[in-house]
């Protein structure tokens, strides 16, 4: 009898796992936790901390959100398919805390890369504020996402994007040659 | 790693220390809540409260018995620091990926302070930039910039010539003879016009006798710079081989982090490129170097003397075709460097595709990617076709250009000539030197490019060399026979310290017991095992062999006693005999043979047509996974080792092998201390005592019939294994 049990919850388990439940304004309520995170009640379940994670950070940054437990399993509780389809007071608060999660300032200005010793030193101005990082050169310091889009990961794994190289000026592109 | 930033006077102030209170930790809160970078806030700990300092206010406060924990998450390349109370969780701010390291630590802090002790806790991880300079720290303790190190790449140059010095003084003689015949030749020649042609004596011997002498100068220059080159060249070659043996003996001592941070490519681009690089400097850039500067300058003043408006006249344009000429030279360097990547590209492409073309094929899309080919091999031409082009039109163009002074010296000269202020001679003595000047300039301005290049190469070189390797032999360092006890003691362990992939597990094995690992995949098996073979380092607490703490015993004294059979058998080019033979190359055929037979590997091996000769290509892509297996289990037991570490592979071979491999690994296991990573039942059931592993912890021990009357994962997961295969 035991052993039927243990294995029929396993079952459950795995089967819940392939399930796709997306969560839309009918089914579930978000509430801010007060002490800076997110709770959730859906159907008849709830969450006192739930994690929102994006499936596709580089092509859609605001759908297919995957709404977690935050702890070491992270379960999947559900899925938004479009954060604008849910009330705005909730668009609101899935924001901060998707800003919580992700960081990776837009640099919008190139002041300098100075390059020494396998090293490049950067210096720039980012929509976060004026910033200075290292990165590794030979390494895969900079990644190409796309032909005009680039993400810069520096030696503590910090993360920077320029979203269109073509929209630098002249002399910031030449100063990016290196790393193209 | 520093875990206490200091705090400026205002700051202290704020955070109001009563009396016996004292600041632990203070690590910054670089950004704000939206992201937006703050350079005043911090998380503060001091031995009785947790405070935040946000740009110059106090905006939280805790008691520490008020709080559970203090917790901090690794985000995407950011973390949050939080406090818990209970259920609720507190979020106190964020900050970058730079100090993810440090807040992990925080946790430990209040622990150690909630318990009433007052320890701090110190991290012993290299910070990655130096916190004086801002210079990123390439695996070492100290800032070697801030050391005074700066003139070590000239060090590192002459360090390199020094085992040479016979070589060099031989080449610098060459050098010296080289310029004094380049400047002698010309003045031959005006001799020659002005002295003898142009006199009406008729002296034919003197002529010869200067024909001779030019002659001569020619050979001899030929003789002298095939010479020079020789012994440059070889120079270079020598200088090359000691490089390459000096980074790949430090890369075999360094840890296995730093490969593995690493791409192979990137390393062997060090032994190979970097290397190549040194000693075309000296074969091209060393062997004229002195030579050209010296001829430069005598050839200035000859032609100052000669004719000193002249000579103004001619420098006036060496300028100009030295701006040319690096124009020019950028221009080529971005073209091939813009080739060079559509090349890479088209080259990677081609190199996936064929290597997966079987997956390719299976799904039938071999069309999609001859289109996606052609793509990138369009590119590729078109670059490569406006650079041909770009080359036939403008070297012609070029070469005309840097000619202009030349023209000019003559167009002046001759009219001196017809009018009599200079002789023909001293004029074609003059065009000569111009020519030399111009082409030592345009030499010259190519000298930066090839110092940058060399340069670089030794910094590369140097970066490598000066690498501390993270896990060496302690000073104090014992040999050790290995009898087989291990135990783990409070141990810790994360590949990124803040994220533990093992958490204080505590685990005494005795001599000869066979422990099965078992457990999720990814919950640190794997990791465990790499612990024992003291390929990493825990974070916290200690591993124990014989009783002895494992880092104070010799690491290839500690390798050397151990056997590995893994999930992925990595046997390398050569033959089979070879390969058995790795760890003991000494071994007689006979032992060779014993391990054969004992791992069930000697009748295939037989029936090979080149037996134990036979080559195993990379990866010994000839055999099949089974026969791989049995060959590394022959490898493992050919140097009796007295501690085993199995990692079994999780496809299920045929049943025979099957078979064959569980009885190969049960007379490999008996007797030794083994760890394995169990699938197969039969190994379980085996096995002395089973570990389970659950959640970064050791969460069930005991026997195969112990863990099953117990009901609990262990338990679960023999039933899901039996269900699939049935």
């Amino acid at each position: 009898m035991n052993e039927d049990f243990a294995l029929s919850q396993m079952e459950q388990e795995t089967d819940q796992m392939l399930r796709i439940r997306y969560i839309n304004n009918e089914n579930a309520e978000f509430t801010r936790t007060g002490t800076g995170f997110l709770s959730l009640k859906i159907e008849d379940e709830f969450y006192p901390r739930v994690q929102v994670v994006r499936m596709f950070p580089f092509m859609h940054k605001d759908e297919f959100l995957s709404v977690r437990t935050p702890d070491e399993r992270s379960k999947e509780i559900g899925i938004i398919e479009k954060l604008s389809d849910m009330a705005p007071e909730t668009v609101a608060m899935l924001q901060e805390q998707l800003t919580l999660r992700y960081f990776t300032p837009t640099i919008t200005k190139i002041f300098g890369i100075k390059d020494e010793y396998g090293y490049a030193y950067w210096d720039v101005m980012t929509n976060y504020g004026a910033c200075r990082f290292t990165i590794q050169m030979g390494g895969n310091a900079v990644v190409h996402l796309s032909d005009t889009r680039i993400l810069i990961i520096d030696i503590d794994e910090n993360r920077f994007e320029i979203p269109d190289i073509m929209a630098l000026s002249n002399s910031e592109r030449k100063k990016l040659d290196l790393f193209l | 790693m520093i875990l206490k930033y200091e705090l400026s006077k205002e700051n202290l102030a704020l955070c109001e220390l009563k009396a016996e209170e004292e600041i632990y930790y203070c690590l910054p809160l670089d950004i704000d809540l939206e992201g937006n970078y703050r350079h005043d806030s911090y998380t503060v700990m001091t031995n009785k409260r947790v405070l935040v300092l946000e740009e110059g206010r106090l905006t939280r406060q805790f008691g520490i018995e008020e709080c559970d924990e203090i917790r901090s998450e690794p985000q995407i390349a950011c973390g949050i620091v939080y406090v818990v109370q209970g259920e609720k969780q507190l979020l106190l701010g964020r900050f970058t990926a730079k100090h993810l390291t440090r807040y992990s630590y925080l946790f430990r802090g209040m622990q150690i302070l909630k318990r009433g002790r007052t320890e701090r806790v110190i991290s012993n991880e290299y910070e990655h930039s130096c916190p004086k300079c801002g210079r990123a720290l390439p695996g070492t303790r100290e800032c070697p910039h801030c050391l005074g190190k700066k003139e070590g790449l000239f060090s590192i140059f002459l360090e390199m010539l020094k085992p040479h010095k016979k070589r060099l003084a031989v080449i610098l003689l060459l050098m010296l003879s080289a310029t004094f015949v380049t400047l002698a030749n010309p003045a031959i020649q005006k001799y020659l016009v002005d002295d003898v042609l142009l006199r009406d004596n008729k002296e034919y011997g003197l002529a010869f006798l200067c024909l001779f002498g030019m002659f001569i100068m020619s050979a001899g220059i030929v003789f002298i710079n095939a010479a020079k080159s020789y012994l440059c060249s070889k120079l270079g070659s020598y200088i090359g081989e000691d490089q390459r043996k000096k980074l790949f003996d430090k890369i075999q001592q360094l840890s296995l982090s730093f490969i593995t941070d690493r791409s192979p490519g990137e390393l062997m681009n060090r032994i190979v490129r970097d290397t190549a690089r040194i000693k075309d400097f000296f074969a091209d850039v060393f062997c004229n170097l002195f030579t050209i500067v010296i001829l430069f300058v005598c050839v200035c003043i000859y032609m100052l003397v000669l004719n000193w408006r002249l000579a103004l006249l001619a420098f006036v344009f060496a300028p100009f075709s030295v701006v040319l000429s690096i124009a020019w030279k950028k221009n080529i360097r971005k073209r091939f460097h813009l080739q060079g990547i559509k090349s890479d590209k088209m080259n990677n492409n081609l190199q996936d595709v064929i290597s997966g073309m079987a997956v390719v094929k299976s799904y039938g899309q071999e069309y999609r990617e001859a289109e996606h080919f052609d793509d990138t091999a369009d590119e590729f031409a078109k670059i490569q076709k406006g650079n041909e082009v770009f080359f036939a039109v403008f070297y012609p163009v070029l070469s005309f250009l840097l000619g202009v002074g030349i023209y000019l010296v003559t167009y002046y000269g001759g009219k001196g000539v017809l009018l009599g202020s200079m002789t023909p001679g001293e004029l074609l003595q003059f065009v000569n030197y111009t020519s030399l000047l111009y082409s030592y300039v345009n030499w010259m301005s190519g000298m930066p490019r090839a110092f940058m290049n060399l340069v670089t190469s030794l910094e590369r070189i140097g970066d490598v060399l000066s690498q501390e390797p993270s896990i060496v032999s302690l000073p104090d360092a014992v040999e050790h026979e290995i009898e087989g006890e291990i135990e783990f003691k409070n141990a810790s362990f994360g590949y990124k310290s803040y994220q533990p992939v093992l958490e204080n597990v505590n685990l005494t094995v005795h001599k000869g017991e066979m422990i099965g690992l078992v457990g999720a995949s990814g919950t640190g098996k794997s990791t465990m095992i790499n612990l024992i073979m003291h390929l990493y380092e825990v974070d916290d607490g200690e591993i124990l062999v014989d009783g002895i703490d494992i880092r104070k015993i010799r690491l290839e004294n500690y390798h050397s006693q151990i056997g590995v059979v893994l999930q992925e058998n990595f046997l390398f080019a050569g033959s089979i005999l070879n390969n058995i033979k790795f760890a003991k190359p000494d071994a007689s055929y006979e032992e060779v043979i014993g391990v054969a037979k004992m791992a069930n590997a000697h009748d295939f091996i037989c029936k090979l047509p080149d037996g134990y000769n036979t080559y195993v290509g990379e990866h010994g892509y000839n055999l099949s996974g089974g026969e791989r297996q049995r060959i590394a289990i022959a490898r493992a037991m050919l140097n009796n080792p007295r501690l085993l570490i199995l990692d079994e592979a999780t496809a299920s071979l045929d049943t025979e092998s099957e078979y064959l491999i569980q009885k190969a690994i049960g007379r490999l296991t008996k007797g030794r201390t083994t760890f394995a990573i169990a699938h197969r039942l039969s190994t379980l059931k085996d096995a002395d005592r089973l570990v389970v592993i659950d959640g970064h912890r050791i969460a069930e021990v005991g026997t195969h019939e112990e863990l099953l009357a117990r009901k609990g994962i262990y338990y679960g997961l023999v039933q899901a294994q039996l269900k699939v295969r049935l």
